[in-house]
C-alpha cells in the first residue's frame, strides 16, 4: 500500500474542484485529466485502480459521468458535505461562466474569427480525448501483459468492438456497455484474482 | 408561454435517460421544438459554447437553458442535470454487496474496456466535424503529444489551438 494523503478541508476541497471546472475549458476530456491530476497524482488521495473503479460506477449511472464521479469522490474526501462541497466547486463557477459566453457568444458568434478559432479548438479537444482514453487504457493493457498474450488479444478486440459498434452500427451507448459487462462476466472471470476474497464469502454463505 | 415545471421536467427526463455529456440531446431537441420552446439555432449554438466554455462537457444544456428561457432556463437546467448523478450512490451501494464475487469483477473488466472504446468513439466524433481537414487532425496530434509530455497546461494547449486555428483559417 502507498502513502495517501491526508484529507482536506472543505475549503481546500472546493477551491480544487472549483479550479478543475475553471480550467477545463474544452469539455469533459479535460475536465477527466484534471481530476486525475489533482487528486491522483498531485494530492494522493485515490491510486488510478480506486479512480477506474469510481468511474466505471459512473458509467452505470445517468446523466452527465464526470457530475457522478465529482459526487463519489466528494463522498469519499468529505461524505455529505464532501458531495455538496465538491458539487458546488465543480459546477456553480463553471455554469455561470458558460451562461455568460452564452450571453456574449451569441453575439460575435457569426465572426470569421470567432469560426476560425474554433476550427483550432475543436480537434485539440479530439487530441486530449485521446490522452484521456490512453490513460484509461493503461492499467487494463498492463493487467492483459500480465495474463498473457489471449487475454490481451481479447481485450483489445473487446475495446475496437466497442467503439465500431457505436459508430458504424450506431447502437446505443447503454447496450454496448451492458454486452462489455455481460462479455466480461462470461470471459474475463478469473478466481484467482482474489482468492482471499473468495474464501471469506464462503464462508459467510 | 413556457410552463417553468413542465420544462424543467424535460430537462431532467432527457438527463436521466442518458448516459454521458451529450446523449440527452435528441430527447431534448424532440420536446423543445415540439412545444416551440427552443429554436432549431439554439442546439447548434448551445454545443459550439459546451465546445469552448469551462465544465464538463453537459454544461451546454445551460446555454440551451439560457438560449430557450433565460437564466431561469439555464437555472432549471443546471439543477435537471446535477439530480440524476446522485443515483451513482445508490449504484455504488449496491455495487460494494457484489464486487467480490469473480464475475461481477470480470464483468467490470468489461465496462473498463467499453469505457477506453467509447471514449475512442468521441475521439472520432470531435474530429469527424464539419471544418476539421488535415490540418485539423495535425492540431490534434500536436494537442495530444502536449498533453502527454506534462510539460504544458491543458488551457495553454488549447489557447495556442485556438491561435493556430486563427492563423490558418481566418
Amino acid at each position: 500500500m502507498r502513502l495517501q494523503d491526508p484529507r482536506p478541508g472543505k475549503w481546500q476541497l472546493f477551491r480544487i474542484w472549483a479550479s478543475i471546472g475553471l480550467q477545463s475549458f474544452g469539455g469533459g476530456a479535460t475536465t477527466t485529466l484534471l481530476i486525475q491530476r489533482a487528486f491522483i497524482e498531485k494530492h494522493r488521495w485515490l491510486s488510478i485502480e480506486e479512480f477506474t473503479q469510481l468511474w466505471n460506477l459512473c458509467i452505470l449511472t445517468p446523466g452527465i459521468n464526470l457530475v457522478a464521479l465529482t459526487v463519489l469522490i466528494g463522498r469519499k474526501l468529505g461524505g455529505a458535505w464532501g458531495i455538496v462541497i465538491s458539487l458546488a466547486g465543480l459546477l456553480l463557477p463553471s455554469a455561470t461562466i458558460t451562461c455568460l459566453i452564452t450571453v456574449g457568444f451569441a453575439s460575435v458568434q457569426h465572426l470569421p474569427v470567432v469560426q476560425a478559432i474554433l476550427r483550432g479548438v475543436v480537434p485539440a479537444t479530439g487530441g486530449i480525448m485521446l490522452l484521456v482514453g490512453f490513460n484509461f487504457a493503461l492499467p487494463l493493457i498492463r493487467r492483459g501483459y500480465k495474463k498473457g498474450v489471449l487475454y490481451l488479444l481479447a481485450s483489445s478486440v473487446l475495446i475496437i468492438a466497442c467503439a465500431l459498434a457505436v459508430i458504424l452500427l450506431k447502437l446505443s451507448v447503454i447496450i454496448v456497455v451492458l454486452s462489455a459487462a455481460f462479455l466480461g462476466a462470461l470471459f474475463f472471470s478469473t478466481k484467482a484474482d482474489s482468492p482471499l476474497l473468495e474464501e471469506v464469502q464462503g464462508e459467510q454463505q | 408561454m413556457i410552463n417553468p415545471f413542465i420544462y424543467f421536467l424535460l430537462f431532467l427526463k432527457a438527463s436521466l435517460f442518458s448516459t454521458g455529456g451529450f446523449s440527452n440531446l435528441p430527447s431534448l431537441h424532440q420536446d423543445l421544438i415540439a412545444n416551440g420552446w427552443a429554436k432549431e439555432t439554439d442546439f447548434g449554438q448551445s454545443i459550439a459554447i459546451g465546445q469552448i466554455s469551462p465544465g464538463p462537457n453537459g454544461l451546454w444544456v445551460i446555454s440551451l437553458g439560457y438560449l430557450s428561457y433565460g437564466y431561469l432556463g439555464a437555472a432549471l437546467a443546471l439543477v435537471a442535470i446535477t439530480i440524476p448523478a446522485l443515483l451513482v450512490l445508490i449504484i455504488s451501494a449496491g455495487y460494494t454487496r457484489i464486487e467480490h464475487r469473480s464475475w461481477v469483477q470480470g464483468a467490470m473488466y468489461g465496462v473498463s474496456l467499453a469505457v477506453v472504446g467509447l471514449l475512442l468513439t468521441v475521439v472520432w466524433t470531435i474530429l469527424h466535424q464539419p471544418g476539421v481537414d488535415w490540418k485539423g487532425l495535425l492540431i490534434a496530434v500536436g494537442a495530444f503529444g502536449l498533453a502527454l509530455s506534462r510539460k504544458v497546461n491543458i488551457l495553454i494547449i488549447l489557447g495556442l489551438a485556438g491561435l493556430t486555428g486563427y492563423l490558418l483559417y481566418r
